[in-house]
């Protein structure tokens, strides 16, 4: 036995072994590992196909695809298609006029190529792009929809379905951004007056549920406006939501905030930075990025939050359901209305899921 | 100007001036708990002080009190010719003062979304308003001295520890400061990353720089410091030159101190 090793010649690096083990087995091992893990794996398989061919059958084989009236859905069997895409206007624009429907599309394509252009890219959280998706967009949508001077003027009321889930979005992110923001600051002021009132307006947010929010912002806003001054229904509600979800915003740049650390403000001090200086250039540029994925997720929670526009009156994907259901010529069938909702979750599925894994990507650990 | 460094400095310290630091009986407490006791020091000009003493004696405190990190409910503090008293420090004072010194913290606090030159600028010209042009060529230069030129364009994560910290070090020099206050600058460091560090500094010394260092490093201390102050319980209880300072403590405390740490 040699008490002393000395290594005369190093170990060349090879690479690493290819994964010998063949799929069949692979696949066993993760879904029959154990008779009770083979049980809960069939069971639990037998209830996704029953749920799936279920569905298939109701939403495909069964269905009714054409058709202007409720008597193209003869039965409760399958979906009735049919309403959801003779209604395609009020789904997609509300009662936008007709004539004027070009601006609607003008909208939907800019934010397409919003999307496809910039937001998917990995620069898509510098200052430019969110200052052309969050200011720039909903300013120039809301010019173009409501008119005014060479093109028509159309009242705010009018806007309705995915378009006015779309203008809101973003005129709630628009305004609800920069006040939270605001806000998260006012909570580190160093006036005591202006903390207390930063804090007490998030918790009272907070503690009030939304709709409550709406119904206050639509019955008591104009007790507090001088008279002959009326505030369109529209405006309101954005109102409503861009309060309450700055203070949802604020809770969320505060978490930011706090994550730079003393020793980040310590050393912009001593290599001279003012207390702006310091905010503008070391805390925000890192409190921000970090915050980003929560910023969309209070935008999915946003786009589902404006179905509560129903409730009060202005004509959502939601109100456009209740009132296709409700006319004349859509009277009568359950399945018509099911159809409807089930045709507004897929809607909304689609537009949040992929909202979602946008913002997965943009979680600094991936 | 970025040539003419030991020449400015050596004319200041040559002119007789007043002590470039001067504290005044500062007392400091947190909540109960006196951390800071009688605190007198003057500094001066091109000199170099080692502080050092047991964890918790108030070393940290102390020299963060000297550019206002820091806090006093007593005394005062002459900096830079800036005079403030405990019930003056506002946020002015302590700009004032921080546009004239600069620190290096043990934890590098680099910011880590920046690249290095841009860690280095950001002071400069968000700070005193220096243009952009002449912050790139100060900081160029101050990158070369710490030998980092070639790492101008990274991360500060993508850099060692002693790499971190020799760019903290050129941020502290580019803003021109007329001291640099050192809080451990190597505790956080791998062993082998501490002498990288320790020689950036020792050239610094060399040019005139005045410097203020907390640091448990005695051969820095024996080679580069002026006069080493020892500190505990919040107080200063010696201050020496090297030799004294190590071979004829005249405390029991830092004849105690020094046994322990010198032993091993």
């Amino acid at each position: 036995m040699t008490a002393r090793f000395v290594r005369d010649a190093p170990i060349d690096a090879r690479s690493a072994p290819v994964a010998a083990i063949a799929w069949p087995l692979r696949w066993r091992r993760a879904w029959f590992a154990t008779p009770a893990m083979s049980a809960l794996s069939l069971l639990l398989l037998a209830l996704f196909a029953f749920a799936c061919v279920r569905f298939f059958d109701w939403a495909i084989v069964r269905a009714h695809w054409v058709g202007q009236s409720s008597a193209a859905c003869p039965g409760d069997e399958g979906a009735c298609w049919a309403f959801v895409i003779a209604r395609w206007k009020p789904w997609l624009v509300g009662n936008y006029p007709i004539g004027q429907i070009w601006r609607a599309w003008a909208c939907f394509g800019a934010f397409a190529l919003f999307w496809i252009w910039v937001v998917r890219r990995p620069t898509a959280a510098r200052p430019g792009p969110v200052l052309l998706g969050f200011v720039f967009l909903p300013v120039a949508f809301l010019l173009l929809l409501i008119g005014g001077g060479p093109l028509a003027f159309v009242a705010p009321s009018q806007i309705g379905g995915l378009l006015l889930t779309l203008v809101v979005t973003l005129s709630t992110f628009a305004t609800a951004l920069p006040t939270g923001l605001c806000i998260a600051l006012g909570r580190r002021s160093e006036l005591p007056l202006v903390r207390a009132l930063c804090g007490l307006f998030v918790e009272g947010m907070r503690a009030v549920p939304l709709l409550a929010v709406l119904f206050i912002a639509v019955t008591l806003l104009p007790m507090f406006l001088p008279h002959g001054v009326d505030v369109d229904l529209f405006t309101r509600a954005v109102i409503a939501f861009a309060l309450f979800n700055a203070a949802m915003a604020a809770e969320v740049f505060r978490g930011g905030l706090q994550a730079v650390g003393r020793g980040q403000i310590e050393a912009a001090t001593t290599v001279g930075l003012s207390r702006f200086a310091t905010l503008r250039w070391i805390v925000l540029p890192q409190a921000i990025p970090a915050v980003v994925p929560a910023l969309v997720n209070i935008m999915i929670a946003v786009i589902k939050e404006t179905t509560l526009l129903s409730v009060i009156g202005v004509n959502d994907l939601l109100g456009a359901v209740e009132i296709g259901a409700k006319s004349p010529d859509w009277v009568g069938e359950s399945n018509i209305l099911t159809s409807g909702y089930v045709f507004l979750a897929l809607a909304y599925l689609a537009i949040c899921y992929s909202l979602s894994r946008y913002s997965r990507r943009l979680e600094p650990s991936s | 100007m970025i040539a003419s460094d030991a020449a400015t400095i050596a004319s200041v310290r040559a002119s007789g001036e007043p002590p470039i630091v001067q504290l005044q009986a500062i007392n400091k407490w947190y909540g109960d708990y006196h951390a800071l006791r009688d605190i007198d020091l003057a500094v001066n000009g091109g000199e170099r002080i080692v502080v050092c003493g047991p964890s918790g004696s108030g070393k940290s405190t102390l020299v963060r009190t000297v550019n206002l990190l820091e806090s006093f409910e007593q005394g005062r503090v002459q900096v830079c010719g800036i005079d403030v008293a405990a019930h003056a420090i506002t946020r002015a004072a302590r700009l004032a003062v921080n546009r004239r010194v600069g620190m290096v913290f043990q934890q590098f606090n680099l910011f880590p979304h920046m690249s290095v030159l841009a860690n280095l600028t950001v002071g400069p010209v968000f700070g005193r308003g220096t243009s952009r042009a002449e912050a790139h060529d100060i900081a160029m230069h101050y990158l070369a001295r710490v030998g980092l030129t070639d790492h101008a364009q990274k991360r500060p994560a993508q850099l060692s520890g002693g790499q971190q910290q020799r760019v903290a070090i050129a941020r502290a020099l580019c803003t021109r400061p007329q001291l640099v206050l050192f809080d451990e600058p190597t505790a956080a460091l791998d062993p082998e990353m501490v002498n990288e560090v320790l020689q950036t500094m020792e050239s610094l010394a060399a040019d005139g720089m005045t410097m203020i260092v907390v640091t448990h490093e005695m051969g820095f201390a024996r080679r580069v410091a002026d006069r080493v102050v020892f500190m505990d319980q919040g107080q200063i209880i010696e201050i020496a030159k090297p030799d004294d300072f190590f071979e004829r403590p005249q405390s029991r405390r830092l004849a105690s101190f020094l046994s322990r740490i010198l032993t091993h």
